[in-house]
């Protein structure tokens, strides 16, 4: 079942100037996202990644094309509220993302908005606080905690929600390792214990390695599409579009022109020293 | 230095006063200040001046703190009592030197006036000492929501200061980058004359006005994406509810209410003369 379908879209921005026509952010681009996944989008800057997340949930509307969540059409305006519940997406800068001038209460904005019961409200706010590890700091004020921190809050504000499929744009972008690491923890959660869809937009190679599908866009399209082994073999077709390898597939490559007969799939530290520990053993 | 900004100052003690709903607060320092203004002697002054008194102590916030909170409109309280001894020349003449002549109803008028300067900002900053911005901000708009009937849209006013109260911090801490970035490229802030350095704030307020806008965009989608649609049916996770001390709180409103009008009837209207005759 997939929860987003991208159906042959194309979205441009309309230019400043007058006259001007820009070219399309997102060209020609079709892609179903299953419930259930944990699918990163890869990209360079101004690759299409960020369009892609807010078209996902109607904040921009295709020029041509369909995007339908849930089998509901972006462009059907009754059911914004209802897309917009089921797709939360979550932005790369915490701090223009809180609304409320507590941790508890900026949780709370979400739910408040669908009009739903105070005490169910104060139950999904508790939840969500601890799933992304924040439970402690309900009464703090946003601007006291790091950016880690304040992301995690931002996350759970849209968990409160309750909805089906997250769409994280860049979201560790803008945070120190350690953020990076508790934010990338809260989101494997989601996935894995709370089986919602996550779309995990990133420029770190290390981080789309964690999900189980990689898609990679290139100029404004959809370039592969794959599980990370598969995306990440390819090591001459992701560097020729200017990004980076993880480092354990780069040193394969290497050792494996230098002769070395490694497997094609490695991806962990883990699995490049058992292999290169096995070909020892053979000799 | 900036981050000393006490805008909203609130102390989180669990006090009688703090635990009162917000806007049992807010009509209660409404009321008080009309009653301030209502007084005109100083019986029914001295009457405010024990109710004040006695909010202090139940709300357990230090009196220096509260006395401190007065520093910033001292000189209002100067200039205005000056004022008053310019102004007013009823009553006896204490002195009269050349061109300055001071009588005992300017006297009394002044001080009576700082008295009410006084009494009217140590109510209002005491709302602000015991009502954290948030509830207060939730009180302002159950209170006005009955102006949403007659097209008044108060939701939105809300919602504007509580952006503005997180905001704050933020764009306090915003400066200070961009003021250390134009720093360590020459810039100087805290020298030359006044329009030199009114000038060197351009290049800290362009930057600030510009990333604002970028931000009020971002927040804008963000608002959207958790459904925000102008406030119509929202529900609120901490629902305000009156409780005991709130009932008490209109009891004692309108005692208050009651003892005013009635020490302003039997003590007369403020009389310079008479009074500084019943003091002699």
């Amino acid at each position: 079942m997939s929860i987003i379908e991208f159906k042959n879209i194309t979205f441009r921005y309309e230019s400043d100037d007058e006259g001007v026509v820009l070219a399309p952010a997102v060209k020609d681009f079709s892609l179903n996202i299953n419930e259930g996944d944990f699918m990163a989008i890869l990209g360079h800057n101004g690759s299409g990644k960020s369009t892609l997340a807010k078209l996902s949930n109607g904040l921009l509307l295709p020029e041509s094309g369909t995007v339908l969540v849930d089998g509901m059409d972006t462009k059907n305006e009754d059911d914004d509220i209802k897309i917009k519940q089921t797709v939360g997406v979550v932005f790369q800068n915490p701090d223009n993302q809180i609304v409320a001038t507590i941790v508890e209460e900026d949780v709370a904005f979400g739910p408040e908005n669908l009009g739903i019961e105070p005490t169910e409200i104060r139950r999904r706010v508790d939840e969500s606080l601890k799933i992304v590890g924040m439970y402690k700091y309900k009464k703090h004020e946003p601007h006291k905690l790091s950016g880690g921190q304040k992301q995690r809050v931002a996350i759970a504000g849209i968990i409160a929600m309750e909805p089906r499929c997250i769409i994280l744009d860049e979201p560790t972008a803008m945070l120190d390792p350690e953020g990076r690491r508790d934010v990338m923890k809260a989101i494997k959660r989601l996935n894995r214990e709370l089986g919602i869809t996550v779309v995990y937009i990133t420029h770190y190679m290390e981080e789309a390695c964690e999900a189980n599908r990689i898609v990679v866009m290139d100029d404004s399209r959809l370039l592969m599409d794959g599980t990370p082994k598969e995306v990440f073999s390819d090591t001459d077709k992701i560097r020729n579009i200017g990004l980076d390898v993880p480092q354990t597939c780069q040193l394969a490559k290497m050792l494996k022109n230098d002769g070395i007969k490694l497997k094609n799939d490695l991806l962990s530290i883990d699995e490049l020293v058992e292999n290169i520990d096995e070909l020892l053993k053979g000799h | 230095m900036i981050k000393d900004i006490t805008i909203g100052q609130y102390f989180p003690f669990n006090s009688v006063i703090h635990r009162l709903d917000p806007r049992t607060k807010l009509l209660f320092t409404i009321v008080f200040i009309v009653m301030v203004f209502v007084s005109n002697n100083f019986v029914s002054l001295l009457f405010n001046f024990v109710i004040a008194t006695v909010i202090i102590n139940l709300s357990k916030i230090p009196l220096k703190t509260v006395i401190k909170g007065l520093k910033p409109i001292l000189l209002v309280v100067i200039i205005t009592s000056v004022l008053q001894i310019a102004y007013v020349k009823t009553g006896i003449t204490l002195i009269d030197v050349w061109k300055i002549k001071i009588t005992s109803g300017g006297v009394l008028t002044a001080v009576f006036m700082a008295i009410r300067i006084s009494l009217l900002i140590v109510m209002s900053t005491m709302l602000t000492y015991t009502t954290s911005p948030t509830s207060l901000t939730n009180g302002l708009d159950k209170l006005f929501a009955p102006l949403t009937k007659i097209g008044i849209d108060f939701h939105m006013v809300t919602m504007i200061m509580t952006i503005a109260l997180r905001f704050i911090p933020t764009l306090i801490e915003e400066v200070d980058k961009i003021m250390s970035a134009q720093k360590s490229r020459g810039a100087s802030f805290d020298q030359g004359n006044l329009i030199k350095r009114a000038k060197a704030l351009i290049p800290l307020f362009i930057p600030l006005l510009f990333n604002s806008i970028r931000r009020a965009y971002e927040l804008a989608n963000a608002m959207t994406c958790r459904c925000y649609n102008g406030g119509k049916g929202k529900t609120t996770m901490n629902a305000l509810k009156f409780n005991s001390g709130d009932y008490i709180s209109y009891l004692v409103m309108l005692l208050f209410i009651t003892a005013i009008i009635l020490l302003n009837i039997f003590c007369g209207e403020y009389n310079a003369e008479f009074t500084f005759n019943l003091a002699v």
